[in-house]
């Protein structure tokens, strides 16, 4: 690659248009090539002003405290002096308990892999909260399955009806004082797993429904279309 | 680096300093940067993503990113302030393509954009004065300059961007090409 072609590709990368693998590419080249990197920076230094162009919004303040949530993740325990007898530290520095040790714990760790294996599978496939999501007409338009591991999805039942140029947004209301948050949007009724990463686990009574949206969404972030249909979740036997 | 006016919420030494005591493990230091970087950051995630929801899903996704990978932040390599939006915008960009929005030209009328966003020319207007690249990007042909600038604010991929300005997609491709250059040229 020529040094102009390596700039140009820095360049693309900064704008956004670089997609795909070429993306990834880019990103990859910028880690073990320091010129690269170099002139990713430049552009990002040459750019960057127009980002100072936006206006600023102000953040939800639950958003900071879902970081600090995020953050506090339990930190290593802090290593703490132990303490052992002499007849334990023998032990401990003996190559024979710790062969048969590593055995034994070699063992156990793949019973315990065999086991969290399975129960991961029960957990995954069956759903511990289930919404049926009814019409105006009260016919059952589409199921949301919640299953243990946070992993939530939509199945429609039946076709859902779309005009050209409308999509179909999925919302859930976990707080009220937040109002609906969009966890998906489709073209046409097919199962999507829907966008709940970042919300708290779903829970009984939880509200889902589905509007009709511009393609690209809702414009303001709530709904604005009709209700196609609604329903809250409860806890699957 | 930045020539940006009032965008200026805190000093570049400030944002470096609260990166070193992120790696150390304060989580007052990343609360500091929140309190002076989130609003921008928001606005920025919203101009690539129109959807608040998901904008506030990248600024959230940000700040865990910020406070995992603080320890690598080297000021050798750009400003902090710079490299807090690189990882906004990767975000930003990674959610927007995975959106499927390839229907985007088609659907995305003209109507609705004039209504609902701020038009490539006047967020030019809105660099500062003496901006280098205010200056060079008033020296690109008018039709380059907001490729480049749609591109870049609002994430549009070359097919989008040849849709928005209704000319072919080799046509959109060679304008960037060489607006890079003459922008690389100008700036220097």
């Amino acid at each position: 690659m020529t040094e102009e072609e390596r700039d140009r590709l820095a360049g693309e990368h900064v704008l956004g248009l670089l997609e795909g693998e070429a993306a990834a590419a880019a990103e990859r080249l910028a880690e073990r090539d320091p010129d690269f990197a170099a002139a990713v920076a430049l552009w990002r230094a040459r750019f960057f002003e127009l980002d100072l162009t936006a206006s600023p919004e102000r953040p939800p303040a639950a958003l900071w405290q879902r970081i600090e949530a995020g953050i506090a993740a339990p930190a290593a325990a802090p290593a703490r002096p132990v303490r052992r007898a002499a007849a334990w530290g023998a032990l401990w520095d003996s190559l024979a308990f710790w062969r048969i040790a590593g055995l034994g714990t070699a063992a156990a760790s793949i019973l315990l892999a065999l086991g969290l294996a399975t129960l991961w599978q029960q957990r995954a496939t069956t759903p511990v909260l289930v919404a049926v999501l009814l019409t105006d007409d009260r016919r059952a338009g589409a199921v949301v399955n919640a299953f243990a591991d946070g992993r939530t999805e939509l199945l429609p039942l039946g076709d859902i009806p779309v005009p050209p140029g409308r999509a179909l947004e999925i919302w859930t209301l976990w707080d009220r004082a937040r109002g609906p948050v969009s966890v998906g949007l489709i073209d046409r009724a097919r199962t999507v797993r829907l966008r709940v990463d970042d919300l708290p686990r779903a829970r009984p009574d939880q509200l889902f429904e589905i509007t009709l949206e511009p393609a690209t969404g809702s414009p303001i972030g709530r709904p604005t279309g009709p209700v196609l249909m609604k329903g809250t979740a409860s806890r699957a036997l | 680096m930045v020539t940006g006016d009032a965008g200026e919420r805190s000093a570049p030494g400030d944002l470096a300093a609260a990166l070193r005591r992120c790696a150390g493990g304060d989580r007052a230091a990343l609360q500091a940067i929140y309190d002076a970087e989130a609003p921008r950051m928001l606005g920025v995630a919203l101009r690539l993503l129109h959807r608040r929801a998901l904008a506030e899903e990248v600024v959230h996704e940000a700040f865990l990113r910020i406070w995992q990978r603080a320890g690598s932040y080297q000021p050798s390599r750009g400003d902090a302030r710079g490299w807090i939006y690189a990882i906004l915008r990767n975000l930003a960009l990674n959610m927007l393509r995975s959106e499927g929005r390839v229907d985007l030209v088609d659907d995305f009328g003209p109507m609705e954009l004039a209504s609902e966003e701020e038009g490539p020319e006047s967020i030019v207007m809105r660099l500062s004065e003496g901006s280098r690249l205010r200056r060079c990007l008033e020296g690109l042909d008018a039709v380059r300059r907001q490729a480049v600038v749609l591109a870049y604010v609002q994430g549009l991929t070359h097919g989008e961007l040849a849709g928005r300005l209704g000319v072919p997609l080799g046509t959109v491709k060679s304008w960037i090409r060489r607006s890079l250059l003459a922008l690389r040229e100008c700036m220097a």
